[in-house]
């Protein structure tokens, strides 16, 4: 991801630099290397601080330019170093301002609109583009924002655009104008709001919408348990399940009862397991579910889960998962792991612990999983579920 | 190290104003003020105002936040987040006569992370030593500017350490200690305390918080005859650490779970609070080891707040809690002086000067009492007439009070 990224802001800081060279043809070949050089002292600006000071004096010289540097600056803004990213829009700030201080400043206009509707550059330096559009071509964000409805960092406002477009045509009595918006929101939604926004209103004209399967929500699910697991000490417990799925066995759980495997369907509006409901209301316990989906071909995928209180997840045997918290609150997203997911047949395991009451007994003792496989924008992955019956 | 000394006995005076009987015109350089206990030995503040009444200037400021104002001598600075996932902060540096607007920085906020909408990431106090500024956010991000807003150093602590995950946005107002910067980041993931080369934004020490989760409590800082402690609250706990190298010296268990306020010091003892539903504990600082058997002089389960901090003035420390129920103890001896519904909820924390307590609801009404009196004394309620969830400052016979939409000068003169 941060190869991926520093390739795409040096390809991008190259077609920067040859910008600023073709919109300010006067400027001599040392002054070019001079900025690029003070550009690049900034860019080692890291942790601990380290090159604030070199970054300071680099700063404030680039600061005195003009707006003939904002293509080699804004070229290196998009950069996954923060820091460097805020010393560089420090820059940006001030020669913005006196730019539009000035009327005969020559912005780049054409240079800042290809900038702006780049989804390879980061979202950030483009948002800060697009408000000085708003300024200098103040028409400019209402043509341009419904068409991003597949651009990463404006997405949601596209969508935001169609969802009220669909709800104007709803008032005016159009309703296949509003089935088309909203389905036009429901397609482009990654944000989980906004799909269940779009769902709902697609299924209030008769429409289709799934919304377990377009977050790539896994709903079908074996579940076992409680086994036994006094206080915290569940997630460093290894129950049989862990060694072997076998969806036939008999196990003891809590209180020595004997607890076998059931099929279980989580019927949430996001996909949320309730295993209070599921296994029955019970502390300091473990309980595991399980599921089998058939992937077309391999690729790589999210897997995005919450839990209450925690999970660890096994793919395909492999545990790609686990973080030891307790009294979470299960929340959508809430851990992002990168997988890869084989062609065919994957299996899914995962364990959720359960710890004790909170010492106030008013506060609820939620047991319960919520995850899903996604790329990653957030649309789910087509799968079938094929948990054996 | 011989030049420390001078440092801590700096330190300490600074800490000491707090209490002393200066009359001089104080100002409030971070969170809760000179000592971080919400007192000044500032004078002339007015007991009475409104909206349009005794408003020397109102401006309004953009963004969300609950940091305090922070005023150093004729500047005010505020910060304050807003934009996508309230990624985008903000610091500002007012003029303390006119509130016109002397700079503004923009950053960027490393990591989004869940956030409470009346604070957004801008629920840390900034702290400024009369040279420089110094800005924690909700995201993981501190920032050091001059006071003329030129960036001096940023550090990304989530990037180094991981995203401060926290369901309601980190709050925690790092404190200045002699020439480090000490920022208390308590949160799901791996807490930790770090002290900053306030120079240059290095380490100097990192304390790992293994036991510890989810808190929004600023650390305070203590002292114990010619040095100091540095104490934080969080995770059913007070810990005492040494504010120079990072160091655990002292529990005291038995506080909530999750705790928000910042303790005080009175009479020689640490008051903490943490609710709701939770214990006051009068602590005695300077132990070693698990001191809750031997250094809590009293506990006080009455009236205990889940945000607001207390305060303490004179031998009587109070504290009015989220659902605005007022109450009162004796801070040597813990016991209850007086209980009063204030009416209103509070989010914000008590301030005194002069002998007067300002308890500001989330309505924006300020209930000014007496604190000379032994009981519930009312002055006045003030009404600005907007909501308030940040806590005031006191500087120069004026208060400044964040509005959920302005930053408000309230004085005569």
């Amino acid at each position: 991801m941060m190869h991926h990224r520093l390739n795409r802001g040096s390809t991008i800081i190259l077609y920067g630099c040859l910008a600023a060279i073709v919109a300010a043809p006067h400027q001599n070949a040392v002054a070019d290397a001079t900025v690029a050089t003070q550009i690049a002292v900034i860019a080692k600006v890291g942790p601990q601080g380290k090159g604030s000071a070199a970054a300071r004096a680099a700063r404030d010289d680039l600061a005195r330019r003009d707006v003939e540097i904002l293509p080699p600056l804004l070229a290196a803004m998009n950069t996954s170093n923060v820091v460097a990213a805020n010393w560089y829009r420090s820059i940006y700030e001030e020669i913005v301002e006196r730019g539009l201080a000035r009327k005969e400043t020559a912005w780049p206009i054409e240079f800042l609109k290809e900038y702006v509707s780049d989804g390879r550059i980061a979202g950030r330096p483009r948002n800060l583009v697009l408000a000085l559009l708003d300024r200098l071509d103040p028409e400019y964000r209402k043509q341009w924002l419904p068409t991003r409805l597949d651009d990463p960092d404006f997405r949601g406002e596209a969508v935001a655009l169609a969802l009220s477009a669909g709800e104007q045509a709803l008032r005016d009595g159009k309703s296949d104008l509003a089935k088309t918006e909203f389905r036009k929101a429901f397609d482009h939604a990654r944000d989980s709001v906004q799909v269940t926004q779009a769902a709902q209103k697609l299924k209030m004209l008769g429409e289709p919408a799934d919304v377990h399967s377009h977050l790539g929500l896994i709903t079908n699910w074996w579940l076992v348990g409680p086994f036994d697991a006094p206080e915290k000490t569940g997630f460093a417990t290894a129950f049989a399940p862990e060694s072997k799925v076998d969806l036939g066995a008999a196990y003891k759980g809590q209180a020595d009862k004997e607890i076998r495997w059931i099929r279980h369907k989580a019927s949430d509006a996001l996909g949320q397991l309730d295993l209070n409901g599921a296994l029955g209301a019970t502390r300091e316990a473990v309980g595991y579910a399980y599921a089998e989906i058939d992937v077309a071909r391999e690729q790589p995928a999210h897997l995005r889960c919450g839990a209450d209180d925690n999970c660890s997840v096994w793919l395909n045997g492999r545990r790609v998962f686990a973080r030891e918290q307790w009294l979470n609150g299960t929340r959508f997203d809430r851990f992002i792991t990168p997988v890869t997911l084989v062609a065919g047949r994957n299996t899914l395991l995962v364990k959720v612990c359960q710890g004790p009451q909170h010492k106030d007994p008013e506060v609820p003792n939620n047991w319960t999983l919520q995850l899903r496989l996604c790329d990653e924008q957030g649309r789910g992955v087509a799968f079938r579920s094929i948990a054996p019956e | 190290m011989p030049s420390s000394i001078p440092r801590i006995i700096a330190a300490l005076l600074l800490v000491a104003g707090a209490f002393g009987s200066s009359a001089k015109a104080e100002n409030w350089p971070g969170w809760r003020g000179p000592a971080r206990t919400g007192v000044t030995g500032d004078m002339g503040v007015p007991t009475s105002w409104s909206a349009t009444d005794n408003v020397l200037w109102k401006i309004p400021v953009p963004g969300t936040g609950t940091a305090n104002p922070v005023v150093w001598e004729d500047r005010v600075f505020l910060t304050a987040s807003d934009g996508r996932d309230q990624g985008e902060l903000n610091v500002f540096c007012f003029d303390r006569d006119t509130g016109r607007t002397r700079w503004h920085r923009r950053l960027w906020g490393t990591a989004p992370t869940l956030f409470y909408p009346k604070s957004g990431m801008a629920s840390p106090s900034p702290v400024s030593d009369g040279k420089h500024l110094w800005a924690a956010f909700g995201t993981g991000d501190i920032f050091c500017f001059d006071l003329d807003g030129n960036l001096v150093w940023q550090r990304a602590l989530s990037d180094e350490y991981g995203v401060f995950e926290n369901r309601f946005g980190a709050a925690s107002s790092p404190l200045l200690f002699e020439d480090t910067l000490i920022h208390q980041c308590d949160h799901y993931g791996e807490s930790y305390v770090v002290a900053l080369d306030k120079a240059t934004g290095a380490n100097r020490w990192k304390a790992d918080r293994p036991e510890v989760w989810l808190s929004w409590s600023s650390p305070q800082l203590v002292p114990i005859g010619n040095r100091a402690e540095l104490v934080l609250t969080g995770s059913e706990k007070l810990d005492g650490y040494d504010p120079r190298t990072g160091k655990w010296l002292w529990t005291v268990r038995g506080l909530a779970r999750e705790c928000v306020p910042t303790p005080v010091l009175a009479n020689g003892l640490l008051i903490s609070v943490s609710g709701p539903n939770g214990t006051h504990f009068g602590v005695k600082p300077g132990g070693t080891g698990d001191v809750t058997t031997s250094h809590v002089a009293w506990r006080n389960e009455r009236g205990t707040s889940f945000v607001p901090s207390g305060i303490a003035v004179g031998e009587r420390y109070y504290v009015a809690d989220d659902k605005g129920i007022a109450t009162c103890l004796d801070s040597a001896t813990g016991k209850l002086l007086w209980r009063k519904r204030l009416g209103g909820r509070f989010t914000a924390s008590p301030v005194a000067a002069d002998g007067r307590l300002f308890f500001t609801d989330e309505a924006g009404s300020t209930l000014v009492l007496d604190a000379a009196q032994p009981d519930y004394h009312e002055l006045s309620r003030n009404d600005i007439g907007e909501d308030v969830y940040a806590s005031p400052a006191i500087s120069q016979g004026r208060l400044f009070l964040r509005t959920a939409k302005s930053l408000v000068c309230v004085g005569t003169k």
